[in-house]
């Protein structure tokens, strides 16, 4: 039996949709596709299916990957792309099928884009003068302290037109997994930052040796 | 991408995937290239909406034609309704995102009463004149379909046409005239015309409506050559001429029933009296077996769904079911899909049905004896003895289910508080039945939930004419019926009657309530049919504002010769037929199903030929 990767966007439509309704839907166009994936076994069988990182209601994402499983001797990869592609709903894009190679527990943070409009400019370049930016983070146990700046010393802005974006990389591991909403949020709280009108955009995901996932 | 106004409030809302669209199964087309737009709107939440099969069937139907485009549109919730309003942002369908106004038709769908609010705040958050009297050509046409369309005289004078009947064939003939009509350019009130000719077609605005003092209808008189005096609805007259959609528009965020959907048959020969439905959809129709496997089959392919539902009024009534249950049986395990029944009945339930249905796994057993004495299950026509609820219930506690589910109406015609404790001692006996089963599962209890509906009288049935049980009637039973339970295995659960309340004026209301209705939305009532919405209180004080009575809707009797609200509205049941239905339920006398014996309630007229072929078999055994 192989474990195989799925690489698909979430993007437009898809970024609306949760973990656990994403669960459903890729499971229906798993189902759609006809593709020989394979079921737990047991009284109520399903597809075997797990997400990688999963990533925040509203957030776009270039590089979301989910492992099924299949007793395909060789699968051909071009073929399951292939049946996929038209069973996707919108904004949900194959980009890539392929063995699992790297375990998700190896992942080790994220990077993202993310764009504003060019008149708030002058939040990020405030956000570069701070010796410190501390946010609370919520987790099961509680609120913690945590100092953006520990983790991102800076952010360069690049400005096109009336919008502008800066590229961020964050942890995103078990043990501390930073989401980009919490620097956006200390942006809009603290530096005037109008977080309605920006973007968060995930473009890769890194390995804790700072490989790239695949 | 999103225009920036919409995302903005969908980063505002809860459950921001209802607005979105892109669903799997959701058609895009390219609007230059369309010759007519469609907005198909649902008066209620998207998760409402999208678990309602008709709108699935009129989608798929209006798509397939390659110069049409139907689009859907939902009532937003009440966070977004407000970002609609702070934020400007019109009212949308999802597929396009463009707003209502562009649109060459706009219909909705009735599905119930107290949905009559939210079609004003979907007009108003489009920015769209309420009374059809006020929109010109430059308006959509506003349209209307679905059961509620019998008698929608409290919302008329909103609607330029509303249709009868099955939507398969009408609506389709709708889009070609009002097609025809945009190319050549014709006013509104030639479309109008045009359009009062196809059956089942109803242009309020074509007939007037005189009162008497005391507030009856005297008379409702076409003031329009082309309008018909009394409007026939349409029926498909067979079922296999139309097969079930086969592409569902798959919702990504939870919809209430999220499965596949075949209806297997349409109408119901069952006759309950209280059942408007029942009498709406007549006569009984039912799809061949060959036809629904195939779409069963095909529809959970394009949909991905692992459960697909036979449905209608009565599934079990099919008189070919277990045949299309081991038709099924062949391709739905490998396919891993199961197969539920919605609507079973006791007196043809089966071990057979338990074993090749999963029906009963998620929702635990579910019966509906609706009254609880044999004399007043008479009345109502719903004919099921005891003994047959002892049956069912011992076939299913034998195959180890331990809740059962009860349902009930409570304020029916010629009750009693008898009746009432009937209720409880059904509920008691279906306990002591349980624990009677030598082969109980062990250490298992058994609950046993009463769920109690009001009853509300409903236009075209022969409970029409009866007044509905006041408020203060209906909570004394509601009281009666809690001390009449004795077992904590019993759970008892009832509806707050001033919501059924309400529901009754609506149903056998007149046009005049249509200004009733504007300003209570004004002042701020939609949702009704959502408890946490309900204003009580507002709505009172808005009939009393306009000076009208709302005993005089829901709780008088309508004499058996009266001209009633709806009497221009037939549906193919003769008035003779709910005359006689009606005393013959005061006199708690029984009528057989229409697969058993013609009643003559002259439904058949639609058919041209009687319903049933009775020397074929077409009924089940009791088993
Ligand atoms: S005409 Fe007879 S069989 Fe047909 S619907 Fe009426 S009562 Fe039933």
């Amino acid at each position: 039996m192989h474990t195989i990767r799925i690489w698909f966007t979430k993007t437009g439509e898809a970024s609306y949709i949760s973990l656990l309704d994403l669960q459903r839907v890729m499971g229906r166009a798993l189902k759609r596709s006809g593709l020989p994936v394979w079921y737990t076994l047991g009284f109520n069988p399903h597809i075997y299916m797990t997400f990688a990182c999963p990533l925040s209601l509203g957030q776009e994402s270039l590089v979301e990957s989910v492992d099924v499983k299949t007793e395909e001797n060789k699968p051909d990869f071009a073929a399951w792309q292939a049946a996929l592609a038209p069973v996707m709903p919108t904004g949900l894009a194959v980009v890539r099928v392929d063995y699992a190679r790297i375990k998700a527990e190896q992942i080790g943070s994220a990077a993202y884009t993310i764009t504003l409009p060019a008149r708030a400019a002058q939040a990020v370049e405030e956000y570069n003068r701070l010796t410190e930016a501390v946010v609370m983070k919520k987790s099961k146990r509680g609120e913690k302290p945590v100092d953006l700046k520990a983790h991102v010393p800076a952010l360069e802005l690049k400005t096109d037109g009336e919008s502008a974006s800066f590229s961020v990389t964050l942890p995103a591991s078990e043990t501390l997994n930073l989401n980009p909403s919490l620097l956006l949020k200390f942006l809009e709280d603290r530096l005037g930052l109008p977080a309605e009108e920006c973007a968060i955009l995930r473009t890769a995901l890194i390995t804790k040796d700072g490989e790239p996932f695949c | 991408m999103f225009d920036p106004k919409l995302k903005q409030a969908l980063a505002r809302v809860q459950k921001p995937g209802r607005y979105t669209g892109g669903e799997p199964g959701s058609v895009y087309k390219d609007k230059s290239q369309v010759d007519l737009r469609f907005a198909f709107c649902f008066p209620d939440t998207y998760e409402v909406g999208m678990s309602f099969l008709g709108m699935k069937i009129l989608y798929e139907l209006l798509n397939q034609h390659p110069n049409w485009w139907c689009e859907r549109a939902f009532m937003p919730w009440l966070d977004m309704a407000q970002q609609h309003r702070e934020l400007g942002l019109p009212l949308y369908t999802l597929e396009s995102k463009d707003p209502l106004t562009d649109f060459d038709i706009v219909g909705f769908t009735l599905q119930y009463e107290l949905s009559y609010t939210n079609i004003l705040a979907m007009l108003d958050l489009a920015g769209i004149p309420f009374y059809a009297a006020d929109r010109d050509e430059s308006w959509p046409l506003i349209v209307a379909g679905g059961p509620c369309v019998c008698n929608a005289e409290p919302i008329a004078p909103f609607f330029d046409m509303m249709m009868l009947g099955e939507g398969e064939w009408q609506l389709q003939k709708v889009c070609e005239t009002v097609e025809q009509a945009k190319k050549e350019g014709w006013a509104k009130r030639r479309l109008l015309e045009q359009l009062a000719g196809i059956p089942g077609c109803y242009v309020p605005s074509f007939y007037d409506v005189t009162y008497q003092p005391d507030g009856r209808v005297q008379s409702i008189t076409p003031n329009c050559p082309q309008a018909p005096a009394k409007v026939t609805k349409v029926i498909l007259q067979d079922m296999d001429s139309y097969a079930p959609p086969t592409h569902f528009v798959v919702p990504m965020v939870g919809a209430i029933h999220d499965r596949a959907q075949i209806e297997v048959l349409r109408g119901c020969v069952r006759g309950c009296r209280f059942c408007q439905a029942g009498f709406l959809y007549r006569p009984m129709r039912q799809r061949s077996v060959g036809m629904l496997n195939e779409a069963a089959r095909d529809l959970c392919a394009n949909t991905g769904y692992e459960e697909v539902s036979l449905t209608s009024l009565s599934t079990s009534d099919h008189s070919q079911l277990e045949q299309l249950l081991d038709e099924m049986d062949t391709w739905t395990p490998q396919e891993h899909v199961s197969i539920s029944l919605p609507s079973l009945r006791i007196d043809n339930f089966s071990e057979s049905l338990i074993e090749k249905t999963t029906m009963v796994r998620k929702s635990g057993l579910t019966f509906a004896p609706e009254a609880g004495t044999q004399r007043l299950r008479d009345v109502i026509n719903k004919n099921i003895t005891w003994d047959e609820i002892e049956k069912s219930c011992r076939i299913a506690f034998k195959a180890g289910y331990s809740s059962v589910k009860l349902y009930f109406m409570m304020g029916l015609p010629t009750e009693t508080m008898e009746d009432i404790e009937g209720i409880a001692e059904t509920a008691q006996r279906v306990v002591d039945l349980y624990y009677s089963n030598p082969d109980k599962p062990k250490g298992k209890g058994v609950q046993v939930t009463i769920s109690v509906a009001c009853f509300v009288p409903k236009p075209h049935t022969p409970f029409q004419f009866v007044p509905q049980d006041t408020k203060e009637q209906l909570e004394a039973k509601q009281q009666h019926l809690l001390h009449s339970v004795h077992s904590r295995k019993i759970r008892v659960n009832y509806h707050d009657s001033s919501t059924s309340f309400l529901e009754a004026v609506f149903a056998k209301g007149d046009r005049r309530l249509a200004p009733v209705i504007e300003a209570a939305y004004r002042k701020g009532c939609f949702f009704d049919g959502w408890d946490e919405c309900f204003r009580y209180d507002v709505w009172l004080e808005t009939f009393r504002e306009f000076g009208l009575d709302t005993a005089f809707y829901a709780n008088r009797t309508i004499g058996e010769d009266e001209i009633t609200p709806w009497s221009h509205m037939d549906y193919g049941v003769s008035h003779a037929f709910l005359v006689h239905e009606y005393h013959k339920a005061l006199a708690a006398q029984t009528t057989q199903p229409c697969n058993r014996q013609c009643s003559g309630c002259g439904a058949n007229h639609l058919l041209g030929g009687p319903c049933f072929a009775y020397d074929t078999d077409l009924v089940h055994e009791n088993r």
